[in-house]
């Protein structure tokens, strides 16, 4: 039991980082973790849907220009479970998300991690991992 | 054997690897292993982070004596990421060629499981599902991939000589003492065992075996014959854990399937693992 716990120790400080996992399909075939993403913006759209939840995000450059970006979340089944609701990022929330982009450099990315200005945080599957 | 993992994936892999371990895992180990702040109830399962430990206590039984298996459980009887992960010991899984080679061009673009087509037997998922025994006939009952479900026919009927085939067979059951045993035969050759790929045939034959260990555990071993994919039988264990309070949610996966049209590469598992 002591190595299995060590493994399950593990487990949960890989979960910590909010590396992705994905129900129904596997993660690295969508999204290629070498090319992290680190976005902050405005939420423009917060689609509530299976098999994941997604919001969009208004992410403005240097030079002005705005680009769009879809950022998903894993299933609202497993986000609630674990204290989402489909409230906890709304329209006109400012975030800042870091995550994997689609290996197609399509603008979409898994959101690993969600930032909020007052410091609180959420990831992919769980409102629980700051611990506040 | 194909190396084309993706580093990055390969550390997400082996989270999701044991993630499923973890929800396989006794309530105690998973409380422990979480160290979840905040407010109760501790004691997560597998994805599930805040759910309350197991209950414990001896397997309930119905009013005639039979084992009560009813409830929400989370788990399955095999690896949804490979299912030569874990097996009977001394078991392997042996392809035929054809069935070597075919798994080595699949793509993961097409498994049925990611176009939200049922996931068969025995591929489980972090969802869970529900046990609801009425007479003469059991259900179970998915939340995940996709939203369907079994009937296992228990009123002592055999199977029909020529099932007409269908994702999840034509299943019989029986009791086995304390397991629930069930027969199915009657597949479509469609759904893959797992995430890298591993195809099955019409002749495809399981014997499913779950025990209620106790209140809040089952044990679940699925043995795999299929003379026309393999060249031996071979027999998967599992576990599932019961999922008090708690209700099946709505996966509808058909409602926004996104991302389908981002999936490339081949078959392979939640880190790029292939076979």
């Amino acid at each position: 039991m002591r190595v299995r716990f060590s493994v399950l120790a593990a487990a949960a400080g890989l979960l910590a980082l909010g590396l992705p996992v994905l129900a129904h399909h596997s993660g690295a075939a969508v999204f290629d973790n070498t090319k992290k993403i680190d976005l902050t913006g405005v939420v423009t759209k917060v689609e509530w849907v299976n098999p994941h939840a997604h919001f969009y995000i208004d992410v403005k450059d240097s030079a002005g220009k705005v680009t769009n970006w879809n950022l998903e979340l894993a299933s609202p089944s497993i986000l609630v479970r674990n204290g989402w609701t489909r409230h906890s990022v709304k329209e006109g929330d400012t975030v800042t998300v870091t995550g994997s982009r689609a290996r197609d450099n399509s603008n979409f990315g898994i959101a690993q991690t969600i930032v909020f200005p007052d410091g609180h945080k959420l990831n992919f599957l769980s409102a629980y991992e700051d611990g506040k | 054997m194909r190396q084309r993992s993706i580093a990055g994936f390969t550390i997400a892999g082996v989270a999701l690897a044991v993630v499923s371990l973890l929800a396989q895992a006794p309530a105690g180990d998973a409380a422990k292993a979480k160290g979840a702040k905040g407010g109760a109830p501790k004691g997560g399962v597998g994805l599930y982070q805040r759910q309350p430990p197991a209950p414990t206590g001896p397997a309930p039984k119905l009013s005639d004596g039979t084992p009560d298996l009813s409830g929400v459980w989370l788990g399955g009887g095999a690896s949804d990421a490979d299912i030569s992960r874990a097996l009977k010991p001394g078991d392997s899984v042996v392809m035929l060629p054809w069935a070597e080679a075919l798994v080595k061009t699949r793509q993961s673009k097409d498994d049925p499981e990611s176009n939200c087509l049922p996931a068969g037997i025995p591929r489980g998922s972090p969802y869970p599902w529900r046990i609801a025994q009425t007479p003469g006939i059991y259900f179970i009952v998915f939340e995940g991939n996709i939203h369907s479900w079994r009937q296992i026919f228990m009123d002592g009927r055999k199977h029909p000589e020529d099932p007409d085939p269908a994702w999840y067979g034509n299943s019989i059951g029986r009791w086995d003492g304390p397991a629930w045993v069930i027969d199915t035969v009657g597949f479509k050759d469609k759904f893959w065992f797992d995430y890298v790929g591993h195809p099955h045939t019409e002749k495809l034959h399981t014997i499913e075996r779950y025990t209620r260990t106790d209140l809040g555990n089952m044990s679940i071993e699925v043995t795999i014959d299929d003379p026309g994919a393999y060249a031996k039988p071979f027999t998967t264990v599992g576990r599932a854990r019961l999922m008090a309070g708690t209700e099946l949610m709505e996966y509808i996966c058909q409602e926004d399937n996104y991302d389908l049209q981002h999936i490339s590469g081949p078959a392979q598992g939640p880190g790029g693992s292939t076979r």
